[in-house]
């Protein structure tokens, strides 16, 4: 049987208004779309299966309007195509359970790291969970190499530190937006997707008792705890902390290549004294 | 090359998707080229939209497009610096059926008339541009190139409906170079305000629209605005001449911010939430800048083959792009069948757009674009009769009432206007308008 390479999608409105007074959110059904961590997902996939001759099968769970989502995954050379019907809404372990049957039996499945709906990002580990396979998620550097199956990985961890991975398969991996670029489909596929097939499944009943989530806030990253400017008086304190006392020309234009610029801004900083 | 249609056309606006609908509906297989991720995703403009035109094509038009309001209200409007001068219309007829114009927006419409054409079998396929014409060794246009991998489509007929800057018409030799004084830049923001309340302000009744055109009001760039009532949003703009621009060095959005701070105008629009802000150029000159309308394989239809009628008074652009496309979709067709589509081949296009409004229209008001972009149309003129109007209403007691002739020669003589240029332009618009 040809080995299996899954890609675990999930369709959202990339755009939608806010008002600003009320908050009320004015979706855009014509931006549906994937994210771009989505679209890296399945980049990764098709590398990895052009270097294995896997097929890739790309699930999503959802309404109907998932579908014409998952079309554009087929122009860009997925194979097979299936959507999962469940409530919008599910929790992440629901639809983890969801799609873990069409993904079983793939040697890796490759998530988005989070969805831009406010995704809390744990699909893809309860995923790992219930497929009893090994996670390496939040990837933020994919190398496939030359073996078949496996891969190795810089990935996030908690506290801004980060973690060198090699991975082999069976493995949930989920990777930034920043990891590739999703390959510009053939006119030929674009224009063989329109009638590609969408296999439909049912979504398991829910476990009960389902994990309830009540509240979520957006992520904060941690507090640094960083010592006071000097100055007698809360003005100094606070004319020393917005640089307002700083000698004039202080700034540089400079034009320079990102790993430069990251560089002399880092120089710049730590000469101002505002690094520890 | 991989991939053939019976026809390809280059843009889902009102002239594609209106092509696109006819080839369709006589059975002619036909892809349609979008460079947007969605059809109108990439166009703006005004926000009238007159689809009479769409009577016996989509005859429930008025019922299934996505329309915001019926216009009920037209003000015709001459601005000056501080001044402003109505001439407010309204006919409870526009509202009822067959209707007359509809505010809409074209994410909304566009995407809507694609539908239409891809319901009728049209091949819609969005994100992809057409980047170039593929012509045989005799020179006949014989498919397009697009930026996609693999991405060439053979076709019997292109129809290109790309807008105004017809880089296909340029590329198959059927446009001129562009001459700046034949576009004018549109430039508008859309503003969101509460529904009810925009029919507070405006005196309508829901579902009804008020269409403002503005003469003047533009500062010292020639030009003028216009201010559209959808359902909860306004699009205010204005419409500039791209000449005057250059040489004013006043950023097109200053002058947008002036108009829209007009005493006349900024109760109208006070405390919109801006929503959406752009530009974009649109063809004037008519017939002077029309390309020759057919080549060997290739047809030419809407803003890019400047059709778009701007005839001061009237800017219509959408129901011409939708008349000419629909008469390119119908011409190819029947070239298809006949097994010929030369240029001789095609001749049926332009017979059909001369039987029409199209060509009627444009020949009509062949002078029109030259008259209405002259700077005394656009700056001397409106100053002229505000000037006055005011005196004619100013009260001078206890100086006595002048004669009317006497307060026309001030006016006229305030705004550097001579009896001669009077006579000349009255002249010119008797023969243009008449
Ligand atoms: C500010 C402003 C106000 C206006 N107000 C009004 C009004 O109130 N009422 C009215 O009737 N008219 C108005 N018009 C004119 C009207 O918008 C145009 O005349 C009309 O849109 C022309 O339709 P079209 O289909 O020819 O071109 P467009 O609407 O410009 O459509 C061209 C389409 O082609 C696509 N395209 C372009 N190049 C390519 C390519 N290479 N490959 C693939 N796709 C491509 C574009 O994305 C676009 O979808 C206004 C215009 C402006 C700018």
């Amino acid at each position: 049987m040809r080995p299996l390479v899954a890609v675990c999608w999930k369709a959202v409105e990339l755009r939608a208004g806010v008002d600003p007074l009320t908050g009320e959110i004015r979706p855009d059904p014509r931006s549906l779309g994937v994210s771009p961590a989505d679209e890296a997902a399945l980049e990764w996939a098709l590398r990895a299966a052009e270097g294995t001759g896997a097929a890739v099968r790309v699930v999503s769970a959802g309404g109907p309007e998932a579908d014409g989502v998952l079309r554009q995954a087929a122009a860009a050379g997925a194979a097979e195509l299936v959507r999962v019907a469940i409530e919008p809404g599910s929790p992440s372990c629901e639809v983890a359970r969801a799609l873990a049957p069409h993904v079983a039996g793939a040697g890796l499945v490759w998530c988005g790291d989070v969805s831009l709906d406010r995704g809390s990002g744990a699909v893809p580990a309860f995923l790992a969970a219930e497929l009893g396979v090994a996670q390496a998620l939040g990837l933020l550097e994919v190398d496939l190499g030359a073996g078949a199956g496996g891969f190795s990985g810089l990935r996030r961890l908690d506290g801004g530190r980060r973690e060198r991975l090699r991975v082999e398969g069976p493995a949930v991996a989920s990777c930034e937006g920043g990891t590739a670029r999703l390959r510009r489909a053939s006119l030929h596929l674009m224009l063989e997707a329109r009638r590609a097939p969408v296999r439909i499944e049912a979504a398991p009943p829910p476990r009960r008792p389902a994990p309830h989530v009540v509240g979520r806030a957006p992520f904060r990253p941690r507090a640094r705890v960083v010592p006071p400017p000097p100055g007698e008086h809360a003005a100094d304190r606070v004319r020393a902390l917005i640089g307002a006392e700083a000698p004039a020309g202080r700034a540089r234009v400079v034009t320079l290549g990102p790993e430069e610029a990251a560089e002399a801004i880092l120089e710049a900083l730590a000469a101002w004294g505002e690094l520890p | 090359m991989a991939e053939r249609f019976d026809a390809v056309v280059v843009g889902a606006g009102p002239a594609g998707s209106m092509a696109a609908l006819q080839l369709a509906r006589a059975g002619r297989s036909v892809c349609l080229l979008e460079r947007g991720p969605f059809p109108g995703s990439k166009n703006l403009y005004g926000g009238v939209v007159y689809a009479r035109v769409l009577d016996g094509i989509l005859p429930r038009w008025a019922e299934e497009a996505p329309l915001e309001r019926f216009v009920t209200r037209r003000v015709t409007m001459v601005l000056t610096a501080t001044q402003s001068l109505a001439v407010d219309f309204r006919s409870s007829a526009w509202g009822e059926a067959p209707y007359n114009g509809a505010t809409a927006l074209r994410p909304e419409f566009d995407a809507w008339l694609a539908a239409q054409a891809e319901a009728e079998g049209a091949v819609l396929v969005c994100s992809t541009t057409a980047t170039g014409l593929l012509v045989d060794a005799s020179g006949a246009v014989v498919g397009v190139r697009t930026d996609r991998p693999g991405g060439e489509i053979g076709a019997g007929v292109v129809v290109a409906c790309d807008g105004v800057n017809a880089l296909l018409a340029k590329e198959a030799g059927l446009a001129e170079a562009p001459d700046p004084s034949h576009y004018t830049l549109g430039v508008k923001q859309v503003l969101r305000l509460p529904e009810a309340e925009i029919e507070r302000r405006f005196g309508l009744a829901p579902g009804e629209g008020a269409d403002f055109e503005i003469l003047g009001g533009t500062g010292e760039v020639p030009g003028g605005g216009f201010l559209y009532t959808n359902r909860d949003t306004l699009s205010v703009g204005v419409v500039l001449s791209l000449d005057g621009l250059s040489r004013s060095a006043v950023r097109p959005e200053e002058v947008l911010a002036g108009l829209t701070a007009h005493p006349a105008i900024a109760p109208l629009v006070d405390g919109g939430e801006v929503v959406e802000f752009g530009a974009h150029l649109i063809p004037e000159a008519g017939l002077e800048m029309m390309p020759r309308l057919a080549g060997d394989g290739i047809l030419v239809a809407g803003d890019a083959a400047g059709m778009c009628l701007a005839a001061g008074i009237w800017l219509e652009g959408v129901n011409f792009a939708m008349a000419s496309g629909s008469a390119a979709g119908e011409a190819a067709a029947e070239a298809l069948v006949a097994g010929d589509t030369t240029r001789r081949g095609l001749a049926g296009y332009e017979a059909r757009l001369s039987s029409g409004f199209v060509l009627a229209d444009h020949r009509r008001l062949r002078h029109a674009p030259g008259l209405v972009l002259s700077e005394r149309v656009q700056r001397r003129y409106p100053e002229m009769v505000c000037n006055l109007v005011e005196e004619l209403f100013t009260v001078r007691n206890p100086a006595p009432k002048p004669g009317v002739v006497q307060m026309a020669r001030r006016a006229a003589r305030r705004s550097g206007v001579g009896l001669g240029d009077l006579l000349r332009d009255g002249w010119r618009a008797w023969r243009t308008f008449g």
